[in-house]
């Protein structure tokens, strides 16, 4: 919200600052003792709430369903906002098919050359071939398998002492730990390569794949401030007119919302590091599993909000 | 968890189920339904967008059951009534913008529109 404020309507106002450096202050802080008391867990002392309606459920874990709970109001907020305008702004496709302007028998068409505002889907240019699609499908499987790579981990660092040598369970932890680690930084490659590389594909005789460039989105002019955005499919053939877009608001919910995730992907990794260190180490054991299924909660939720990321944003 | 579904291992029967859905999301916006949509009287784009909407609730409800283990757990009732609270604004929040334009769902008052900000 103080973030919102600093940027009101694009332009920067200085009195929410402070706002936003004491939110990022308690953050860190709760960041900090977090850390400091997970360096030390050794699984002997797990504090459990005493209160109605949590009793006997361990405080941690409470503490990351209500940090859960905060982080749905946010996406929650910005999947309405998408809804509201993607339902309120016509789509640039009905716009360019409502054909050129004509103040007698066309008063509702376009011109060439001059801006429209219209809702402009990154789908139309992410779907619109598989190559264009395959950076978000497989970051989408990448996220799947992420899950289930860390209730793997989870389940390892769980099973009874005893059962399993403890060698084989501190490397089946921390490779398990690490597999999800790579996942997720794939994931943000891959997002860095859609937004702003692209990719070159190369010919393949023996399926008739002919050689071309997948362009990213930023050198396709999908740009939170492009108000004359062309697309190839807007030219009238006819008389070779041009309709540009502004495509502002769509494409800001559309960074907005898929950066949102990825920053949260990229606190994961940040996450993941350092669970994946302390399991080489061979700190997990029954007791100590605990902090890998709190850790696992909000990996899940960042896989959860991507099951609806990927086809509101990219494939609708 | 060492829960079994049909026999399976449910983390394994979990991940198996989202792979598939997955497929089947991809494969749905690829395909050309435009056939099929005609048929039913509805846009392909309209086809779509239900396909997706479908799968996304099973998934939903699986990652959260299974993987969040809110399913089959001593404390999975309360857990998952806490993760359902938010729901309760989030209806607020739709209703309220609902009563106040009657037409938010096909229009948008002028005040955010863009190039309208400064009304």
């Amino acid at each position: 919200m103080t973030f919102g404020g600093l940027f009101t309507f694009s332009e920067f106002d200085m009195w929410y600052l402070p706002l936003v450096i004491v939110g990022i202050a308690v953050i860190g802080a709760g960041l900090f003792v977090w850390w400091r008391q997970d360096m030390s867990f050794d699984g002997t002392y797990e504090p459990m709430s005493a209160g109605v309606p949590f009793k006997n459920i361990q405080i941690r874990k409470v503490g990351m369903w209500v940090f859960l709970m905060s982080e749905m109001m946010i996406f929650s907020s910005l999947f309405s906002t998408y809804m509201r305008y993607r339902q309120g702004i016509p789509r640039c496709d009905t716009v360019f098919n409502r054909g050129l302007f004509d103040p007698v028998t066309n008063p509702d068409g376009w011109q060439d050359g001059v801006a429209v505002t219209c809702f402009e889907p990154a789908s139309h240019l992410i779907a619109s071939s598989w190559w264009h699609i395959a950076p978000g499908a497989i970051n989408t499987f990448a996220l799947i398998i992420s899950s289930f790579t860390i209730v793997q981990a989870l389940r390892w660092a769980h099973k009874p002492v005893g059962s399993v040598d403890e060698e084989v369970r501190r490397k089946r932890v921390y490779r398990y730990l690490g597999a999800t680690t790579i996942l997720a930084s794939l994931f943000l490659t891959l997002k860095m390569i859609e937004w702003f590389i692209g990719f070159h594909v190369p010919a393949i005789d023996l399926i008739g794949l002919h050689e071309h460039e997948i362009h990213s989105l930023y050198s396709e002019g999908y740009l939170i401030n492009n108000d004359h955005y062309q697309h190839h499919d807007y030219v009238d053939e006819a008389t070779g007119a041009h309709m540009v877009a502004n495509i502002q608001v769509s494409a800001t919910l559309f960074y907005v919302t898929t950066g949102t995730h990825g920053l949260h992907v990229l606190v994961g990794i940040i996450g993941l590091a350092y669970l994946t260190f302390k399991a080489w180490t061979g700190a997990y054991n029954p007791q100590s599993a605990v902090s890998i299924e709190y850790f696992g909660l909000y990996w899940h939720f960042v896989d959860l909000v991507w099951v609806l990321v990927f086809p509101f944003f990219y494939l609708y | 968890m060492s829960h079994k579904i049909m026999g399976i291992d449910a983390y394994w029967m979990n991940f198996y189920g989202l792979m598939i859905l997955t497929l089947i999301e991809v494969l749905a916006v690829g395909a050309n339904l435009g056939p099929t949509a005609e048929g039913i009287g509805m846009t392909e784009r309209q086809i779509t967008l239900w396909i997706l909407t479908i799968i996304a609730v099973p998934k939903f409800i699986m990652i959260a059951a299974i993987f969040m283990h809110l399913w089959g757990e001593n404390d999975s009732g309360i857990l998952t009534l806490t993760a359902l609270f938010p729901a309760f604004f989030i209806i607020i929040m739709v209703l309220f913008i609902g009563l106040t334009h009657p037409d938010a769902g096909i229009g948008l008052p002028d005040w955010c529109r863009p190039g309208n900000y400064g009304l």
